[in-house]
């Protein structure tokens, strides 16, 4: 009875195909590091075609140290079309896919009456759109190898709660969270599970947490645990629901990685 | 990064844990390196667990106890530290029963209420207190972890178990919030429909087959599932997170606005 059931060997990718889109960002970037230190060949996609690629590059010569293939793409995250077809060309590049983390990201603080209708368009595009479209491209070749896959949609707990002056961010992330819920139930019986990890503040965060702003320092010190998080501490969550092994009975749910921030209500 | 997940000498408690969810939680710590106390009241499943993990070249002892008594919390987490020389982390997961509600709910009675309470609530403070004393008396943080149920969530006519469920994740929370300036993370684990152990026989094997048509991933979930998930809070890979309910039911809560397979219809 005792080879029945796995009680080890969790956190083991070996030989699993992943794809990480918005790996020039530090979350994305942690996650395809600690996906390759588990074992996986990673795809990295950059939304830009400019200092974003240098920062998937720096991601890249990390992960060819440990062994694994580390292509690089630039994405076009805000065109569906574009998602689909770089999915493809990474899914014959690496020779497969297993995996796939989505941790776009577009902070912008404006009032309401101050967000231009690009503003928005382009908050919501890039901070959720991105997933509907990477979700849809994957599943699709999911679907096509007759494999179970996993999915990790990179969202923020702004999504889950409200923020002043951060209402088309807010509001795109919310997106996310019911997308996520959503398409686990319909993507759970092809064993394809979705689940959401939330950042709360990290330490690249100085966009939205302002190294000079008083208050920022505040709503740091608000979080539970009264410091930020690092990219570091995104990783091993990210491996996690992405195994085949350990993640076969967690869909639809988006767990933060928060220090607590959320506990405040 | 892999590293964060090790357990190596890490000293761990999981209560109910001579069956079912605490024994796959119990075979996964270990697996993992720490150095566990599995408590219960049954000694013979103890012992099992314990042979079991100890064949598998870790390291186990055992505890008789009842999850409904103070004193046997206390003295539950006195023996781990006597064991092992201090305590890391709680899993407090022991609880059940309340499944048999004879009784319209306004004629339910006060002792049975209590009952419930005393075995599912109760039980969980008494183990989380005892063990967060001893934490703050090392002085350099820990973790502990109540068990909840998906009930909580969303309550039935057994309305004593997820009431009683339901003050588990509120203290789980809450426990966050006290004890996070310490250096000691608290978060709950929330399972669904979980099968305790593999089935007796064919029938058993239909019969939860069946059941599982009502979960979105189409299977009921297997008791060792809560393995990786209690590697995984107990160690530094969850180093940034408190506070959280994980729940783990194949979707279960994901969903609910029909039956399981309900979807508007696609004429495509």
């Amino acid at each position: 009875m005792t080879n029945e059931y796995p009680t080890s060997g969790f956190w083991d990718l070996t030989g699993k195909k992943a794809m990480v889109i918005g790996a020039d960002n530090p979350a994305g970037g942690a996650i395809a590091r600690a996906y390759a230190e588990a074992g996986a060949d990673v795809a990295l996609c950059a939304l830009t075609p400019d200092e974003a690629v240098m920062r998937a590059r720096a991601v890249r010569r990390d992960i060819e140290k440990m062994g694994r293939r580390a292509p690089e793409y630039i994405m076009d995250v805000t065109l569906g079309k574009n998602v689909q077809v770089t999915t493809r060309q990474i899914v014959k590049e690496l020779g497969g896919l297993d995996i796939v983390a989505v941790a776009p990201d577009l902070f912008l603080a404006k009032p309401i009456a101050k967000t231009t209708d690009t503003d928005l368009n382009r908050l919501m595009q890039v901070n959720f759109n991105a997933h509907f479209f990477a979700v849809r491209a994957a599943s699709e070749e999911f679907r096509r190898a007759g494999q179970p896959g996993r999915i990790v949609c990179v969202t923020s707990v702004i999504g889950e709660r409200g923020l002043p002056n951060a209402t088309a961010y807010a509001a795109a992330h919310g997106a996310v969270y019911n997308f996520v819920r959503a398409a686990a139930l319909e993507l759970g019986p092809e064993d394809i599970m979705v689940n959401g990890i939330a950042l709360g503040w990290m330490d690249w965060m100085d966009d939205r947490i302002q190294p000079e702003d008083e208050e920022a320092q505040r709503a740091v010190r608000f979080t539970v645990m009264r410091r930020r998080g690092t990219p570091e501490e995104v990783g091993p969550l990210a491996v996690y629901l992405s195994s085949e092994v350990a993640t076969r009975y967690i869909t639809g749910q988006i767990f933060p990685v928060d220090g607590g921030l959320l506990q405040h209500l | 990064m892999l590293e964060r997940f090790n357990l190596q000498g890490r000293s761990i408690v999981v209560t109910g844990g001579g069956r079912g969810l605490g024994r796959g939680m119990a075979l996964a710590l270990a697996a993992a390196g720490a150095k566990v106390m599995v408590a219960a009241r049954t000694e013979a499943q103890l012992l099992g667990v314990v042979d079991e993990i100890r064949e598998a070249g870790g390291t186990a002892t055992h505890f008789v106890y009842d999850a409904t008594s103070e004193a046997d919390a206390d003295a539950l987490v006195a023996a781990a530290v006597g064991e092992y020389g201090r305590l890391d982390v709680m899993f407090a997961n022991a609880g059940g029963g309340g499944g048999n509600v004879p009784n319209e709910f306004w004629d339910y009675p006060t002792d049975a209420f209590e009952d419930v309470l005393a075995t599912n609530l109760k039980s969980a403070f008494y183990a989380c207190r005892a063990a967060s004393k001893q934490m703050i008396e090392q002085g350099d943080g820990g973790v502990v972890v109540p068990t909840a149920s998906g009930t909580a969530m969303r309550g039935n006519r057994t309305f004593a178990y997820p009431t009683a469920k339901g003050g588990v994740v509120s203290l789980a929370k809450s426990m966050a919030t006290m004890l996070g300036p310490h250096g000691i993370r608290a978060n709950c684990i929330v399972p669904g429909y979980v099968s305790q152990r593999p089935p007796a026989d064919d029938r058993e094997r239909a019969e939860r087959e069946q059941r599982g048509h009502f979960i979105p991933v189409d299977r009921l979930g297997e008791w060792w599932e809560l393995g990786p998930l209690a590697v995984f809070l107990a160690s530094d890979a969850s180093s940034y997170i408190t506070g959280q309910t994980f729940i783990i039911d194949g979707g279960g809560l994901a969903g609910g606005l029909g039956p399981a397979g309900f979807r508007p219809v696609y004429e495509g």
